[in-house]
């Protein structure tokens, strides 16, 4: 009876598993030369009071932005470089991400004529469309055709696709971060188990001592 | 709050901070009551769960700590306690890390043994119904003073002191508030069903 207290309390924090964490983590993606992100406390709840740093690989500055109140931001990049996003609360919660030069590079290939499709042409389909349209013409090139070299492509339209790809990835790539960092049943479970077994060991090491001395 | 990340602090205040623990934990060790034992374990795994109910709270999230509670029950041998649970909270969720994991027990510890000193006589010297008022006293002083130290800690490794204070004084008061009246609920719950564990524990660590 004399434990039941802290016993009772640890049994309603394992009842109200997804309770919000306490890990601060940032986490972005480009989207053209927009950099999209959110600062958030493992578990969802946004850190809207944090302050996102904008680096660039050599830990220079490049601004600071204040999140919503979801936690979320957004900063157009002005340069294909590494960006570095630091996020804290002020004291002393931290978090980084960091967006690869590289992911940027579509969204500042040498400007060219604007796309010659007409805008019209896709913007009526649905997004989740599986189809491929049949206007695509790849299927009936022969084997032995020059294979189709990328600079062939206009890099506006390579911009696009990759600006809607990242649109669309956005969510699922932010749900698979968050979900890495969940604390699971079997973390909680297996860390008890741990402060138990040391317990055990402790209580065991005490025994043999006394045993020896007897 | 009390975990405070790797990569945030500098090498001297990681290196000090690790010492000052070692140096605590083998005090401990010495002077472990091996009767406080489950006692221990049962406490050690509250708040090493205790960190997964957190409330947002300003540009911050919070959740209880414990250590004025495990101060008082378990005097000294609360710092190996706390610092099992912070390692296994640094290994398993991730809060804190392997090279903060000294700073974070010195934050934590030294509140609880503050409490251990200063409140834990009294809880045999007072009448057993203001007992109460002593785990108000000890969950309200182990928030405030882990507080100060994180801050501490925040502003030697030249953290800018100030956003750092100001996120603190918000949010510290309120959690410790709150915290105190958890202690005293769960001291008082002890002082109806068990009150020599409240005695047990004041004589003790005298």
């Amino acid at each position: 009876m004399s434990r039941t207290s802290p016993v009772w309390f640890l049994l309603l924090a394992l009842m109200s598993q997804p309770a919000l964490a306490h890990k601060l983590k940032v986490f972005a993606q480009t989207e053209g030369d927009w950099i999209r992100g959110r600062a958030y406390f493992v578990g969802g709840a946004g850190a809207g009071g944090a302050r996102v740093e904008v680096q660039d690989s050599e830990g220079r500055v490049l601004a600071e932005l204040t999140p919503a109140d979801d936690g979320s931001f957004a900063y157009r990049a002005l340069a294909p470089v590494e960006h570095r996003l630091v996020a804290r609360t002020g004291d002393g919660h931290g978090a980084r991400w960091t967006i690869a030069g590289e992911t940027l590079q579509g969204a500042f290939s040498p400007p060219t004529t604007p796309p010659a499709a007409d805008p019209s042409d896709d913007s009526g389909l649905p997004p989740t469309r599986t189809q491929p349209p049949a206007d695509i013409p790849a299927p009936q090139v022969p084997l032995d055709h020059d294979p189709v070299a990328p600079q062939t492509f206009d890099p506006a339209l390579i911009g696009a696709i990759e600006q809607a790809l990242a649109r669309q990835t956005h969510p699922l790539a932010e749900r698979l971060n968050a979900l890495e960092e969940r604390v699971r049943f079997q973390d909680v479970l297996g860390g008890i188990g741990y402060i138990l077994g040391l317990t055990g060991l402790a209580l065991w090491w005490r025994c043999r001592r006394a045993g020896e001395r007897a | 709050m009390a975990h405070i990340p790797e990569g945030v602090l500098t090498a001297p205040v990681l290196i000090g901070g690790g010492l000052a623990s070692v140096g605590l934990l083998a005090v401990a060790l010495r002077r472990l009551d091996y009767d406080h034992l489950p006692r221990a374990a049962v406490l050690s795994a509250a708040l090493f769960v205790s960190s997964l109910i957190s409330v947002p709270l300003g540009p911050t999230s919070v959740h209880l700590l414990l250590n004025g509670f495990m101060g008082l029950l378990l005097g000294w041998t609360a710092v190996p306690a706390i610092l099992v649970a912070l390692a296994l909270q640094a290994a398993f969720f991730g809060f804190g890390g392997p090279l903060v994991l000294g700073v974070n027990t010195l934050n934590m510890a030294l509140p609880a043994l503050v409490c251990a000193w200063v409140l834990a006589p009294a809880l045999g010297r007072v009448r057993p119904a203001r007992r109460v008022w002593i785990g108000f006293a000890a969950g309200f002083l182990g928030v405030m003073l882990t507080g100060g130290l994180v801050a501490a800690t925040l502003a030697l490794s030249g953290e800018p002191f100030r956003p750092a204070a100001q996120v603190l004084l918000l949010t510290y008061p309120p959690l410790a508030l709150v915290e105190g009246l958890v202690t005293a609920t769960i001291v008082g719950f002890l002082q109806r069903v068990a009150p020599e564990l409240l005695s047990t524990g004041a004589r003790s660590h005298v």
